[in-house]
């Protein structure tokens, strides 16, 4: 019955994921616009802290107000594609740390499937798609940059390099999880909300031993700043404009050896704990 | 995006077939003093507890087949490993005649699992729609999904649960609708850890009597394990003990009965207000020596009970 798979089943698996999200969020007026509002709010406010700042001095770190309103579009767009795809399945380290990763052995599908179509919420994580879309209008508007169809294929690459690089690096950490299920069973959290306070803020003007490192070892830069400044067409520290793409390559090949290492151990080892709390919402 | 799955890697007529299985685990191990914490920074206490050692057994098709033994026996880690959750040290598994391991997805579409203390229901979801999700990821049919519906709606007695959120069903409904949903894609084996768990009267009656008849009817093949023997006696033909890794004891319930010398007794209540108990196999020689004596005012049967037999092996095995 489940063992083929193909594009069909794919999208079937896709849209039950989907259709799961909406019932969830449509099961009650009250949370529907609760949670609506407060995804609202908290990425507004995310982003208007350092567009206020940037409004306030007329740019930030050579980087004009409009140039930071583009990246902080640009950072919107990521988190809201980022949820909209893998809300449900990022915090791979709770999972592994739990016990809960065997729930997903029952099922005859390969982990990868699993991962990649589990954790669509189009609808709950929507929004920030939305936000970030406004706010990419609205800069390109301000910018007067020349939208041809080479540039939206650009951001579309770039927005797909930075949710790779997030979701390889979650990956990556959450390994840790298989040898150490209580103590790194939230360091997923840890890294990702990491990943936000820091991503949204221009490097522009930092010095190098700033910057370098955060395109490197804690790859923030490369969560919005790096690909602004390549969409605008300056990509920082004379670095090619594909550094991201071959980054997020290396980075995944890392992840992928890592977490399947992991992944081994388990299945030697097995899990000491089970909590069944916090799967499946 | 397809890819052949090879199917049948271990033809065997059993549905289950372990040969030679040894599952080793290792335990840190720490006492609260400041020295030996110190210690195990540098070099780690560890222990290895043999969860299976070197064990060897079959299981018919169609065989309801009881798996016992204390805890910490083995048995939760026989139903990982039968359900390719973990991986053994040494030995073979086959199970439907494949590999655990190396088929795990081809496996799971024609297997059913459910552990007492976990839940595969959505828990912000009514249970219908994890019903319709479990529809979508085995690849269910329509008709087949139709009918299995109608079939465990009516024998479960979860027609009023369907619509009902996961996270409001009382434990004993909860199983019911857990039941249901791993019967959905009509498993021709189901490992069952604990069913039973934390059940009233009421719907633990309910689930063995299901169990039964799903057994006898669709001939699937069933493993359970359970800490109530009486449950299990009423559920399966066969029992395999398994104690310190290894299988302690394999056969029919009677055949556990004499192994423990769970006797039969009659006691003799006299006129003269006194009490005699005879033990007795053979029930003619019994009333035949009952007939001699004089004075019964009344007579009582009763047999050690299975339970009580296990207790007092379990214990002499610890």
């Amino acid at each position: 019955m489940a063992d083929r798979i193909t594009l069909r089943r794919i999208l079937k698996l896709l849209a039950i994921s989907a259709k799961m999200d909406l019932v969830w969020l449509l099961r009650d007026t009250k949370y529907t616009l609760a949670g609506i509002c407060a995804d609202m709010i908290s990425n507004i406010a995310t982003v208007s802290g350092v567009f206020l700042i940037a409004a306030r001095f007329g740019g930030i770190g050579g980087m004009s107000t409009d140039e930071v309103l583009f990246m902080m579009a640009y950072s919107t767009l990521v988190t809201g594609i980022f949820i909209m795809f893998d809300g449900n399945n990022i915090h791979v380290s709770r999972m592994i740390g739990r016990g809960q990763l065997e729930h997903m052995f029952i099922q005859p599908l390969s982990l990868k499937v699993q991962f990649f179509t589990s954790g669509f919420m189009p609808f709950s994580g929507g929004i920030n798609v939305v936000i970030g879309t406004i706010l990419m209008i609205i800069a390109v508007g301000q910018l007067g940059l020349n939208i041809t169809p080479w540039w939206v294929l650009s951001l579309i690459a770039y927005l797909l390099t930075t949710m790779t690089i997030i979701v390889a690096r979650a990956y990556l950490v959450s390994s840790a999880a298989f040898y150490a299920p209580v103590t790194c069973e939230e360091i997923s959290t840890t890294v990702i909300d990491g990943n936000w306070f820091l991503s949204t803020f221009p490097l522009s003007g930092m010095p190098r031993f700033v910057q370098i490192p955060l395109l490197t070892v804690l790859p923030e830069g490369l969560m919005a700043w790096f690909p602004t400044l390549a969409l605008l067409g300056r990509p920082p520290l004379n670095l090619t404009a594909l550094y991201p793409m071959f980054f997020a390559l290396l980075i995944s090949l890392l992840a992928s050896i890592i977490f399947r290492r992991g992944l081994n151990h388990y299945v030697k080892k097995g899990s000491n704990r089970y909590v069944p709390y916090g799967f499946r919402r | 995006m397809s890819k052949k799955v090879q199917t049948d890697m271990y033809h065997t007529d059993s549905a289950v077939s372990i040969r030679g299985v040894t599952k080793t685990f290792t335990q840190w191990q720490r006492s609260n003093t400041a020295g030996n914490v110190l210690r195990n920074l540098l070099k780690p206490e560890k222990r290895t507890i043999t969860a299976l050692n070197d064990v060897s057994f079959d299981i018919k098709r169609g065989e309801f087949l009881a798996y016992a033994g204390p805890n910490g026996a083995g048995k939760s880690t026989t139903m990982k490993l039968l359900s390719g959750m973990l991986l053994p040290n040494d030995g073979e598994i086959a199970v439907l005649s494949m590999s655990p391991q190396k088929q795990r997805r081809a496996l799971m579409s024609r297997l059913g699992i459910l552990f007492g203390n976990r839940t595969e229901l959505w828990w912000d979801h009514p249970v219908i729609q994890s019903f319709e999700w479990k529809k979508i990821v085995w690849d269910i049919p329509d008709d087949l999904y139709r009918k299995n519906l109608a079939m465990v709606t009516e024998l479960l007695d979860i027609g009023d649960l369907l619509k009902t959120f996961a996270r409001e069903l009382s434990l004993g409904q909860r199983m019911r609708a857990d039941l249901a949903m791993m019967l959905l894609h009509s498993p021709e084996l189901i490992l069952l850890d604990e069913p039973t768990l934390g059940l009233d009267v009421m719907a633990k009656r309910q689930m063995i009597g299901f169990l039964k008849q799903l057994n006898a009817q669709e001939g699937t093949t069933i493993v359970v394990t359970s800490h109530d023997m009486d449950d299990l006696e009423e559920m399966a033909r066969r029992i395999l003990l398994i104690s310190n890794g290894k299988v302690a004891f394999d056969g029919s319930f009677a055949a556990l009965r004499d192994e423990l010398g769970c006797t039969k007794r009659a006691i003799v209540n006299f006129s003269d207000r006194t009490r005699r108990e005879i033990a007795y196999d053979d029930t003619n020689k019994l009333l035949r020596e009952l007939s001699e004596l004089d004075g019964i005012v009344d007579v009582g049967f009763t047999q050690t009970s299975l339970e009580e037999g296990l207790a007092n092996l379990f214990a002499r095995w610890r």
